[in-house]
């Protein structure tokens, strides 16, 4: 197996690099410290960057897919009305600092706003994206990505895959064409790498034995485990605000509604949760999902099966950002416990 | 940039009353192309915009053999019907589609087709109908059982006079229980009674249903009943969809999206689905 070749981001040289990819017309995106919370913003130095984290408490989706965005305008008169899409034409933006689980969660939105009709709010994004990612030297209780069979070590969906070294640097492995071009045009800041970098130890989370993914799946593909009464016992006390589904990294409903006045405005496509109760009510009033843990139960399906079996994807990365944020203490790694059995 | 969330214009060239709160559009696509351009398939949906006030999902309940435009028909409920219900006659909305599956017609040449539907389940019923009599030779016998609540709530109620008055199509009318008025000539009890009065024959024969999900299922067990199998009933699943291209994450049941997989399925199709109705 060829080597791969490696080269040394200088802490040093980010400045250079930020200011390069400005100077372009792009966005630098990396985990800042915003009202004590680390969160994905848009930074033009390096030193506003956050650098003692675990994770963002957001995900990078929202560059790809963002909370809320404009798709049409429309115009009502007596003349006649009138929608015209608008265009997009997005700058090259870098994600720096992501980690290496919610870089694999690219695939599975990929999958989503492509099979088929193509999505090309989120494509013309993803095509101007790098991900830089910084493989993670800490993990909380909430980390749980080696029991999803990923780790600091998956280097899926990043473009440039970062090892931070005893000296604050970093050792950058490119793992997409796209990484490496960008690799290739920073030329001056991504220097050759010394024989002897030493790079800090990885934190790996602990597995959690109990969690049997092969398991799951079995259970989830027979139909009948809609029946189980594991999913209103181990779900009860959800309380739907969809926190959980705001900062999922795989999670992906949208909303399609018009602000505006009666005379114009604008047709929006804003970021949704299936554990609205209004989600998938009918006109009729009846509702397909009109308790809390069959709304529960369809997000757990949704990672657990729907994305691995229709998009062959992961839909759970391990992140553990739904764990973190949650108001009840629902933890998902419970209920994979719970199904494993 | 294609734009998959963009609708066409269309404008309302006619109006029909067809119940209380309940209207159909004959809608014209505005530019020229897309009207020549335009084809479905009976059993498609549609996503119909009234603008500031967002889309809602019907079926097209007119016949892909009637070219040149296309029909909704919808009730007025909640915000983006009611702004549709306002508008007039020359009035644009919006359209995407068409999306989803269709019924296989082709599939069922040479057989008999049963048509089973309640109150305004009659509408995507409507468009395989047309589909058919356009088409009539290549079919048996055309039954419809079609009824509602009321003698007021029965839709289409000019062409259930036509229909009627076609010495190649049996249809029966039907509504609940003090629903009749003192004119009503049809019959008057449940849909599933009905349909198991006029036992239609399973050989060779073909039923579709849509309705409200009490009717469909005891649709189901009147027909088992009657000899049918699951692979000769189809329905069409209707669940709250916002984007119909597979995107939104509403209308799933189970690990199947309605809005791409279906929303036509056979008995048995639903049947294999995840309890997510």
């Amino acid at each position: 197996m060829a080597k791969t070749v490696e080269k040394l981001l200088k802490k040093e040289n980010l400045d250079k690099l930020i200011t390069s990819v400005k100077a372009d017309g792009g966005r630098w995106i990396a985990p800042v410290t915003d009202a004590r919370q680390v969160v994905f913003k848009a930074v033009t130095k390096h030193e506003d960057m956050a650098s003692d984290y675990i994770l963002a408490r957001n995900s990078y989706k929202e560059v790809l897919f963002p909370q809320t965005e404009v798709i049409a305008e429309y115009s009502v008169s007596r003349e006649g009305s009138e929608m015209h899409g608008v265009e997009l034409t997005p700058a090259e933006t870098v994600v720096f600092g992501a980690r290496p689980c919610e870089a694999a969660s690219l695939k599975s939105l990929r999958s989503v706003f492509t099979w088929d009709f193509i999505d090309e709010f989120y494509t013309k994004r993803e095509e101007k994206l790098i991900i830089i990612t910084v493989a993670c030297t800490k993990a909380d209780e909430a980390c749980f990505c080696t029991t999803v069979n990923i780790s600091p070590e998956s280097t899926e969906g990043s473009d440039i895959y970062l090892k931070e070294t005893v000296s604050g640097d970093y050792l950058a492995h490119g793992a997409t064409e796209k990484g490496k071009a960008f690799m290739a045009k920073h030329g001056n800041t991504f220097e050759n790498a010394p024989k002897d970098a030493q790079t800090k130890k990885l934190v790996m989370p602990e597995e959690i034995n109990g969690i049997d993914l092969d398991k799951i799946s079995e259970r989830l593909k027979k139909t009948g485990h809609y029946e189980d009464h594991v999913w209103a016992e181990l779900t009860r006390k959800c309380i739907g605000c969809g926190a959980c589904t705001y900062v999922c990294p795989t999670c992906h409903c949208f909303d399609i509604t018009d602000e505006g006045t009666a005379i114009e405005g604008e047709r929006r496509k804003n970021w949704d949760s299936c554990q609205f109760d209004a989600f998938t009510l009918h006109a009729s009033g009846h509702n397909p999902r009109d308790t809390q843990f069959k709304r529960w139960r369809n997000r757990f399906m949704c990672k657990m099966h729907i994305y691995p079996e229709k998009f062959n994807s992961t839909g759970c990365v391990g992140c553990g950002r739904c764990v973190r944020v949650c108001p009840v203490r629902l933890d998902i790694t419970e209920v994979m416990e719970a199904l494993s059995k | 940039m294609n734009n998959i969330y963009l609708p066409q214009l269309v404008t309302i060239e006619d109006i029909y009353d067809e119940a209380p709160d309940v209207k159909s559009y004959r809608l014209v696509f505005k530019d020229k192309a897309v009207r020549e351009a335009f084809d479905f398939k009976a059993g498609q949906f549609g996503l119909y915009s009234a603008f500031g006030l967002g889309e809602s999902t019907f079926c097209i309940a007119s016949s892909p053999t009637r070219k040149g435009y296309i029909q909704c028909t919808f009730r007025r409920t909640g915000r983006v019907t009611g702004g549709l219900d306002e508008l007039s006659i020359g009035g644009t909305m919006g359209f995407r589609g068409p999306y989803g599956n269709w019924f296989p017609l082709d599939e069922w040449k040479g057989k008999n087709i049963v048509f089973i539907a309640g109150g305004i389940g009659l509408p995507p019923v409507r468009s395989v109908i047309w589909n058919c009599l356009d088409r009539r030779e290549d079919f048996g016998n055309i039954t419809i059982v079609y009824g509602a609540k009321t003698v007021a709530d029965l839709v289409y109620k000019n062409e259930l006079e036509h229909w009627g008055g076609r010495p190649d199509v049996k249809l029966i009318q039907t509504v609940d229980p003090g629903g009749e008025t003192p004119e009503w000539k049809g019959k008057t009890g449940f849909v599933p009674t009905v349909l198991e009065e006029a036992a239609p024959k399973a050989e060779n024969s073909i039923a579709v249903t849509c309705g409200p999900p009490i009717m469909i299922k005891f649709v189901l067990a009147t027909l088992k009943k009657l000899g049918w199998n699951d692979e000769q009933v189809y329905t069409t699943l209707e669940n709250k969809m916002k984007c119909g291209v597979g995107k939104c994450g509403r209308c799933n049941v189970g690990d199947v999206y309605i809005c791409k997989e279906g929303p036509v399925y056979t008995a048995a199709g639903v049947k294999k689905m995840y309890n997510d109705f």
